[in-house]
Parts: structure tokens; C-alpha cells; sequence
């Protein structure tokens, strides 16, 4: 029984030692940081679903380096345009534990409910977060955390 | 008889040849991209600086380059910016921090890929390659000099190739108006005899002043980076040229560069660097100032005159790395410029202050990442062989710029 004990133990230290080499030896260490599934998709409902945000980068293909703009439409439950709201954005790199490289300020655009983000820029390829706060004029406020993968 | 001796030795040579390509190395198609954004052959032309409308024109690049090497821009006439910025040298020199007039807080910075950068300083407090070159002129530790003193010389010894491109020089000859040492940065009496100047007067010795410094900036966007080892390598690799062989350990310092170490996070793009700041807990020394970087560095931007937004640039309203900046975020403490890898392993010592005496010590920090003195480092231990550090200096000496006279 001891002896069965022992075994089982050594086995699992043998998987514990091959976990630690295999994180030594993929190509991106990191990268077992980042969640599987991430969703990437830039049209999603708020956190807590009070608005639908669709973000689109103005520059395509992003360039690293590059400052650039993103649009935004920010929409209600209903599906009406939200305009005249506060966007807050910040973000980063949840792998390395940095910022965003710049302080990225959002406008209203001409059409109802949209709004520019100028000021982007991404300094390193690989998972990028990009968060908005969003509050309405009415007070409605919600938050989302967009995955942006360079 | 000779038809089989023909097949053997084509046989043969195909022996050789699948043996030949048996052993080099592979690189999955991510690599293969990886590798392709670090080789020069994919770099864009330098950006254009719009703020600088002098920036590519050839006269001001022969005026700039004349007085790049001018030691009579210096309070003992004995400093020049080649002073520290050697050609010989990749453009900077042997010691730990910059010695002009006095012993400068930081180490001398390569200036050819800075064309490249937002911005300039390891501290980043120049968003421009001509305002750059107008602070250490007025730093008591380097050139020492004033900008009255600046406008003296270039009327004194440039005045046909300046006023060619930039109009008539002021006249400073009544010394009651235009001090012989003015300037608002200088010791106490250049700052007392600057404070007594009109601001008209001033105007005009500024004009002059970042005229010099756009003339400078002209010379060094001439400066170009010239392919190494490695982009040969990457262009046979990629099929845009013969095939150039690394060495076993080279090939495996280019894979923990690009893996374990994850040095081409920071160190990415053709000047491997994101022209960005980290700290990396780099060890503060106990003999300078107290010294915050890039915290500092983007208010010292914001604030200065000769930035992209003030009244001496070419385009006030192209500025969006300054109207974007991070400002006072608690991630710029310590923050230094992420440095263009091209060269490195030719410019000894290493890191702002020159903290590390050789490559070997640069990996060694890397591998063990200790705190940073302020702020928070950015990195977690690599925790490095003896082998891998061999091979990571290695692959860093296949970036050696083969002009340098004392490689290889």
C-alpha cells in the first residue's frame, strides 16, 4: 500500500517536473497565461448587458508603433443609438503587466451613437485587453473588456 | 563508365546537399513571422518629421553634420556631440554615463536608430530628434554652452550655409540686448541674463537655436542602420536571398531571445525595440540623483517649449504621441527606453546609468529579475543556463554593425 503511495507520488512528480520543462520549452512561455477561448469578437454586449458595443479599428491591418483611431456604436437593449455618453478607456497586456502605451481619448462621431477612440497604439504583438467604461446621459453605466490578439 | 561516374558523384553531391539542408535549423510558420518583423529587410523608411520641415534637406544635413563635430559649441571648447556620440563607436562611447564638461547621469544613447523613436532620452523628455539635440548643449555636464552663445558661433562660422536655409541670423552684437551667456536653463547667472532678455529678443535667439537643433536632426536622419549577420540569415531563411548560416549556438540564442527569454516582447520590430519604456528593475546607483525616468521624462516633454505643440515646431497640430502621452501613471517610475538591440553587443556598458559592465551581466539580471529599487519591474526571472547565456550573447553579436572597426 505504502509502496502504491510512493509510486503514485513519484508519478506525479514526474508530471509536475515535464509540466515546468514544457513551460521552459514552448515558444511563447506566457501564452499558457492567456485563456483558452478567448473571445475576440468586437460586437458584444456590456458586462451587465445594458448596452451593445461594436468597435472597429480605422487602421487595417493594425500596425505596431502606429497611433490610430477605432470607431465605436454604442446601442441601448432596445437597439437605439446611445449618443452624448462618457467613454473611458483603458487596457493593457494581462501577460506582462503593463498599460496601454498611450492615453487613448474617445469623441462623439457625427452619426447618433457614435464615437471615435484616437490616441490607440500597441507597442507589442500578442493579447492586448481594451476596456470601456460606458455612461449614458440618463446615468445607465456599464463596462466591457474587448480581447484584441496582434 | 563515365555516365555512372557522373550519376555517382550527382549522387553524391545530392547526399551532401540534403545533408546540408538536413541541418539547419526549422522554424514554424509563427517563427518564420517572427523572424520576418525583426529583419531590416522589412523595415519601413524612418518616419517623416513633419515638425521639422528642414528634416531631409541636404543642406541642412551638411550644416547639421559640421556642427555635430563642433567643439567650439562647448563652454571649454573642447566638446562636441561626437564627443560622446563616437562614429566609431555606433555613436556613443566606452563609459557608463556621458562625460562632456563635467560627468553627465546617463549613458550616451546610439543616435541611428533614434530616427525610429517617438521619443528621445532614455527618459523619453524629447519628442523629437531636433529637440533632443538642443538639451545637452545647455546641460552643464555636457556641452555646458548657451544658446546665445550657439547663435555667436553659427554667426561667427556658419553664417552663409545658415542664413541660405534659414534667413538672416539676429544681430547680436549690442550685448546689453543679447548677452554673451543666456539661457533659461544654464547656471545662475546665464539664467539671470536670460530673465533680463526681451521676450522678443528671446524669440529670436530661440528661432535660431532649434534652427541649429532641426540642422543637427537633419545630419542624423542621414545616419543610416545597415544590415548585419542576422538579416542575412533571415533573408535566406524567408527565400529573399542566398542562405547564410548561424552558428548552432547562435541559431539557439536567437530561439530564447524569441522563447524562453521572451526578449523580442520589448525587443521587437527591425530596431528590436517598441520604442517604448519599461522598468526592468534595473539597479539604481547609489551615487547619482534620484532619478524617477519616464514619470519625469513625459512632464519634462509636455512642459517643454520646443516640443511638437510649441511655438518652434513645423506642425503644432501633428502630435499625437505627445497629445496621447501616459502621464503619471505608476508604471513610469523607472521606466527607461526600451534600447534598439542593433549594435548592442558592441557598446559596453549597458542600461541608463551604464550599471552593467558586459552582455553576461545584462543576462544575468535578466535571468534572475530582481525588484526594481522603485516602481515595479516588469519582468520575472528566466532563470538562464551558463549554456544559454553563452548562446543569447552569441545571437546578440550576429546584430554587430559590421562598420565598427573593432568587431568581429
Amino acid at each position: 500500500m505504502s509502496m502504491s503511495i510512493s509510486r503514485r507520488s513519484m508519478a506525479a512528480g514526474v508530471l509536475t517536473s515535464a509540466a515546468i520543462l514544457f513551460n521552459v520549452v514552448v515558444a511563447d512561455p506566457a501564452a499558457a497565461a492567456r485563456p483558452k477561448n478567448l473571445n475576440t469578437s468586437l460586437d458584444r454586449l456590456t458586462d451587465q448587458g445594458v448596452f451593445r458595443i461594436s468597435i472597429q479599428s480605422q487602421a487595417q491591418p493594425i500596425r505596431l508603433w502606429r497611433v490610430h483611431q477605432w470607431t465605436v456604436r454604442v446601442t441601448d437593449g432596445q437597439g437605439e443609438p446611445v449618443s452624448g455618453a462618457q467613454l473611458a478607456i483603458d487596457g493593457g497586456m494581462p501577460q506582462h503587466r503593463h498599460g496601454l502605451p498611450t492615453a487613448p481619448r474617445a469623441e462623439p462621431a457625427a452619426a447618433p451613437g457614435d464615437y471615435v477612440i484616437s490616441g490607440m497604439k500597441f507597442s507589442m504583438p500578442g493579447w492586448w485587453e481594451l476596456k470601456l467604461g460606458v455612461t449614458a446621459p440618463d446615468g445607465r453605466a456599464d463596462r466591457i473588456t474587448f480581447n484584441v490578439v496582434l | 563508365m563515365t555516365a555512372r561516374r557522373i550519376a555517382a558523384s550527382a549522387a553524391f553531391i545530392g547526399v551532401l546537399a540534403a545533408g546540408a539542408a538536413a541541418s539547419r535549423p526549422v522554424w514554424s510558420s509563427a517563427e518564420r513571422e517572427t523572424l520576418r518583423s525583426l529583419w531590416l529587410g522589412a523595415a519601413e523608411a524612418p518616419p517623416a518629421d513633419p515638425t521639422n520641415r528642414y528634416a531631409d534637406n541636404p543642406a541642412a544635413a551638411a550644416l547639421g553634420q559640421s556642427l555635430f563635430s563642433d567643439t567650439r559649441l562647448s563652454a571649454n571648447g573642447e566638446v562636441s556631440c561626437a564627443s560622446c556620440h563616437q562614429s566609431d563607436h555606433g555613436f556613443t562611447d566606452t563609459l557608463p554615463t556621458g562625460q562632456g564638461v563635467g560627468t553627465g547621469n546617463r549613458r550616451t544613447m546610439p543616435v541611428t536608430p533614434a530616427v525610429y523613436s517617438p521619443w528621445q532620452f532614455w527618459d523619453g523628455r524629447a519628442d523629437s530628434l531636433w529637440a533632443q539635440a538642443l538639451g545637452p548643449v545647455e546641460n552643464p555636464a555636457e556641452h555646458g554652452f548657451t544658446r546665445t552663445e550657439v547663435v555667436r558661433v553659427i554667426a561667427a562660422y556658419y553664417r552663409e550655409p545658415y542664413e541660405a536655409l534659414f534667413g538672416p541670423l539676429p544681430d547680436l552684437s549690442d550685448e546689453a540686448r543679447f548677452p554673451l551667456r543666456a539661457a533659461p536653463g544654464g547656471d545662475d547667472a546665464a539664467k539671470a541674463a536670460w530673465a533680463r532678455m526681451s521676450t522678443e529678443d528671446q524669440t529670436a535667439v530661440n528661432r535660431a537655436y532649434v534652427n541649429f537643433g532641426k540642422s543637427i536632426a537633419a545630419f542624423e536622419r542621414t545616419l543610416t542602420v545597415q544590415p548585419t549577420r542576422f538579416d542575412a540569415y533571415v533573408a535566406g531563411v524567408l527565400g529573399k536571398g542566398p542562405y547564410v548560416s548561424l552558428s548552432s549556438d547562435e541559431i539557439a540564442g536567437l530561439r530564447l531571445f524569441m522563447g524562453k527569454g521572451q526578449c523580442a516582447n520589448c525587443h521587437n520590430g527591425p530596431m528590436l525595440s517598441n520604442h517604448g519604456f519599461a522598468n526592468t528593475g534595473v539597479p539604481a546607483r547609489p551615487d547619482l540623483p534620484a532619478d524617477v525616468g519616464r514619470s519625469a521624462g513625459v512632464r519634462a516633454a509636455l512642459a517643454d517649449p520646443f516640443n511638437c505643440k510649441g511655438a518652434y515646431s513645423d506642425a503644432p497640430k501633428a502630435c499625437d504621441e505627445l497629445e496621447f502621452a501616459v502621464v503619471g501613471s505608476h508604471e513610469q517610475v523607472r521606466a527607461y527606453k526600451v534600447p534598439s538591440l542593433r549594435g548592442a553587443a558592441q557598446r559596453a556598458p549597458y542600461m541608463h546609468a551604464g550599471q552593467f559592465a558586459s552582455l553576461e551581466e545584462v543576462i544575468d539580471h535578466y535571468s534572475r529579475a530582481p525588484q526594481a529599487p522603485d516602481g515595479e519591474s516588469e519582468i520575472r526571472p528566466a532563470n538562464f543556463t551558463l549554456k544559454e547565456r553563452r548562446q543569447i550573447v552569441a545571437f546578440l553579436h550576429t546584430l554587430d554593425d559590421g562598420r565598427a572597426p573593432h568587431e568581429q
